[in-house]
């Protein structure tokens, strides 16, 4: 499989009738025909958009972010950010890019978008959205949700997700995917009646169950042990540079204090008053550079962040079954939810009995697996030294603004 | 004792009794003695002259005459302190060598002090002593005693909190050993404290207590005067350029609280960033063990961050032991400038208190009697000499701020550079295409 770059142009090719149904095959005839309702779509839409944009390169943007309020479904008044995504196609000629779509989603259709392609694709590392929450924050960032700063971070965030789908060999055809690009009203209907959530449950379980087989593909059980690890150790790193980002900013901001002390005792001063005060300026501009410093640095924090949260999905964690099944099927009594665990868990011996015997669907399933791990890993070893490259960049600048302030400031006491 | 008495001496001032104004009459006093805070060389020429002629226990010049030797250190004592070609000076006394000494009773440390001198008033032209801090405070309380008129350097702060502070510590040594260095070197450059004969036997006596001993008998004629003014004299307003001193004495030692408090704070700072910096890079160090090709990119970056972690702390090192000190002594300094300046208000105070008394005797007298003529003499002593040395200190103080600003500054710049050049040496690390796994 051809690893995509990851730019802004790239080819999107509309879904084909079904999500790439021969992988899961296996797993597929074992859900029962669930399955096969959702597969059904309309013949025409598949092969028309198919032919129509093979050779254009598309460009996706999430460009604007925008307060609205509404009502939710227990009918309370709430306020959320809107976002607007823009889809440009640009034409090979002349490479201008003409306006296709524009239409506006919030922050939970695309965790529903999300959630889809998870149950779709098990054997593909789906890209992780931005967080839902400001987390790992240092003191001066805020971790309200509508704060500017975070909006704006997440606007960068959610653009992402979409180019790292889009750069997908596989995901990029996904026709719920166009449709999350192309389609605004009906959207979320179109989705559900892909039946998704039905089989969500089982065919996590179904995976899970490849790791409680006998003899488990070894590789799967080291993945699993690395991302455990990847997890812990980000999210140690993000908590120590919040810390560090912090007394950072502590730093800075003490000197601005000479500023004023070397303006006042400047006042007293006959030959020394000069130096003094304008050596107070450059203490001023020093403290007040941090502010910039550090909002450039949130923006390796994100970059770690996506890969901590890409180790959260590669993780198959073993979901307690109640968590579960009330996320997906959200409120049910016991007894409905204890029928629906039945048959599950019946399909779920049943596709256990399926790998078990090592058919060639669930090798395929693997394989398949495995390979698009390997594209992940290239993803992650490129992408990680990209921001390990930036990040000492950014430590350069600030050592370089440093030297320049402190110099500054000794040709000012120089003058003394 | 040498000394004769001050009214045969120059001393007196160089302007009679009849020029004077009267001092209720206005402020125009300081006008007669020198209002500009330059004093007229011979003015300051005659105050040496007179000193020099009372301290000096090995024979120095007779009163009254000048003599070709004294007059050779005379010039030297009009030179400015901040002289820099070293041909104009014939002292030097460094401050080294800690050592510490353990006795049953007590563990302390001696400072070596050497001395080169080519001034007549040395008998050798080097000498090597060791002293302790207790002999320091004992020099400074003598020059104070008997030079009451003039700024006398401070001395390092005396006690320690036992438990926070090590004094024992290297780091603590070294600071105390420059603040003693830097006090005697002030001394040195004084063109009058210089010639102070309790100096001298500290530079020089190899057994210094026996010297202590002898206590009160060495005290000199001005001292003695000065220190038997007692409180009780209250000045009605002090003269405009004292009152501005003081003034300027009171809003520096504010600020340089303020700079003290500022820089401590920084400090703090950066060592709890520090704290944090040394959590942070060994986390990368971990993450490098998962990995397989970025395992030496992270490594690079754990040892980068190790590298500006040693880098800050040298510079937190560098803030406390060079910087904080100075700092703290030029609040000392300045407190006993004010309480010099205290001293002075009190010789003035006695002396209009007694002219107002002989005013008010509606006596006919020709000529105001001795004991107020000899007020008036040690008040415009006091006032010349604390001009001269107001004057001198605020030069000093230019030079040495100025020096410990920069410091500062570089102590950051040096920091940073360091900081620079780790990260700037891993980008071809992290640049580098790995082999295939």
């Amino acid at each position: 499989m051809e690893q995509a770059p990851r730019d802004p142009e790239r080819q999107l090719q509309p879904a084909p009738l079904e999500p790439l149904g021969h992988p899961d095959a296996g797993l597929q005839s074992a859900v029962g025909e669930e399955a096969e309702g959702a597969r059904d779509e309309s013949p025409g839409e598949g092969t028309m958009t198919e032919n129509n944009f093979w050779l254009k390169k598309i460009e996706i943007s999430v460009s604007e972010a925008e307060k609205r309020t509404g009502r939710n479904a227990m009918n309370m008044q709430e306020t959320y950010t809107a976002y607007l995504i823009e889809t440009r196609s640009v034409e090979h000629t002349d490479g201008q890019s003409v306006l296709t779509d524009s239409l506006w989603r919030r922050y939970s259709e695309f965790e529903l978008l999300r959630n889809y392609l998870l149950v779709y694709y098990p054997h593909i590392v789906v890209p992780p959205l931005p967080e839902k929450r400001a987390e790992f924050v240092w003191h001066k960032l805020s971790a309200d949700n509508m704060d500017p700063d975070f909006v704006e971070r997440r606007r960068i965030g959610l653009e992402n997700f979409l180019l790292r789908v889009a750069s997908h060999p596989i995901l990029c055809r996904d026709k719920i995917f166009y449709l999350f690009l192309t389609q605004e009203g009906n959207w979320k209907e179109t989705v559900n009646e892909t039946g998704f959530q039905l089989k969500a449950d089982s065919r996590l379980k179904a995976l899970n169950a490849t790791f409680r087989v006998k003899n488990p593909d070894k590789r799967f059980t080291e993945l699993k042990h690395y991302s455990d690890e990847l997890q812990s150790v980000i999210s140690h790193l993000l908590r120590v540079r919040a810390r560090v980002a912090d007394r950072l900013y502590g730093v800075y901001k003490v000197h601005g204090n000479y500023g004023r002390v070397f303006s006042e005792w400047s006042a007293i001063e006959k030959e020394m008053g000069d130096g003094l005060q304008s050596a107070g300026h450059h203490m001023d501009v020093y403290a007040s550079s941090i502010d910039d410093i550090l909002e450039d640095e949130e923006h390796y924090a994100d970059q770690l962040k996506e890969y901590l949260f890409y180790a959260e999905a590669l993780t198959v964690r073993t979901f307690s079954l109640k968590g579960m099944t009330t996320k997906l099927f959200g409120q049910e009594t016991p007894e409905q939810r204890e029928a629906r665990i039945k048959v599950l868990e019946e399909q779920i011996n049943e596709g256990e009995q399926q790998l078990k015997s090592k058919n060639l669907e669930g090798r395929e399933f693997v394989k398949n697996a495995w390979a698009d791990i390997e594209r992940f890993k290239e993803q992650k070893n490129h992408d990680l030294k990209e921001a390990l490259i930036s990040y000492a960049v950014m430590q350069i600048s600030m050592c370089k603004k440093g030297i320049q302030v402190w110099t500054n400031a000794k040709e000012c006491f120089s003058k003394m | 004792m040498s000394g004769g008495p001050p009214k045969g001496l120059p001393s007196t001032g160089p302007h009679s009794l009849l020029d004077m104004p009267h001092p209720l009459a206005g402020s125009s006093s300081e006008e007669a003695v020198g209002g500009d805070s330059t004093p007229s060389p011979d003015l300051l020429m005659a105050r040496s002259f007179g000193d020099k002629d009372l301290i000096l226990p090995n024979g120095g010049t007779p009163a009254g005459t000048s003599s070709p030797a004294s007059s050779s250190s005379l010039l030297n004592r009009l030179q400015l302190d901040d002289d820099i070609d070293g041909e104009t000076r014939d002292l030097f006394v460094t401050v080294d060598d800690p050592k510490k000494h353990v006795c049953t009773m007590e563990t302390y440390i001696t400072y070596r002090i050497t001395t080169k001198s080519t001034r007549v008033e040395f008998d050798l032209p080097e000498y090597s002593v060791r002293r302790r801090y207790q002999d320091f405070d004992w020099l400074r309380s003598k020059l104070e005693e008997s030079q009451p008129t003039h700024l006398i350097p401070p001395l390092p702060e005396k006690f320690v909190v036992k438990g926070v502070v090590d004094r024992f510590s290297e780091e603590f040594v070294e600071t105390r050993r420059k603040a003693l260095d830097k006090f005697l070197k002030r001394i040195t450059d004084h063109p009058v404290l210089s010639f102070n004969e309790h100096f001298n036997v500290f530079l020089t006596a190899k057994d210094l207590n026996a010297y202590k001993k002898q206590g009160m008998a060495l005290l000199t004629r001005v001292g003695e005067s000065v220190k038997h003014v007692t409180g009780g004299y209250k000045l009605r307003s002090r003269p405009l350029e004292f009152a501005a001193i003081g003034d300027y004495l009171d809003t520096f030692a504010l600020k340089l609280g303020t700079i003290d408090r500022i820089a401590q704070r920084i400090i703090k700072e950066e060592i709890e960033y520090l704290v944090e910096l040394r959590e942070y890079g060994p986390v990368y160090s971990t993450w490098s063990a998962l990995e397989g090709e970025l395992a030496e990119p992270l490594e690079g970056v754990s040892a980068c961050i190790g590298n500006c972690s040693t880098a800050l702390e040298e510079l937190t090192d560098d803030m406390t032991e060079d910087f904080l000190p100075v700092l703290r002594e030029y609040i000392l300094y300045s407190d006993s400038m004010k309480s010099v300046l205290k001293k002075r208000d009190q010789v003035q105070a006695e002396y209009e208190a007694k002219l107002e008394a002989v005013a008010l005797r509606k006596e006919d007298r020709p000529k105001v009697p001795a004991d107020v003529e000899k007020c008036q003499d040690r008040m415009e002593c006091f006032n010349a000499d604390l001009k001269a040395d107001m004057e001198r200190w605020q030069n000093n103080k230019r030079q040495d701020f100025r020096q410990l600003l920069m410091g500062m500054a570089d102590k950051n710049i040096q920091y940073y550079e360091k900081c620079l050049t780790a990260w700037e040496s891993i980008i071809p690390l992290l640049q580098e295409k790995q082999e295939a796994k």
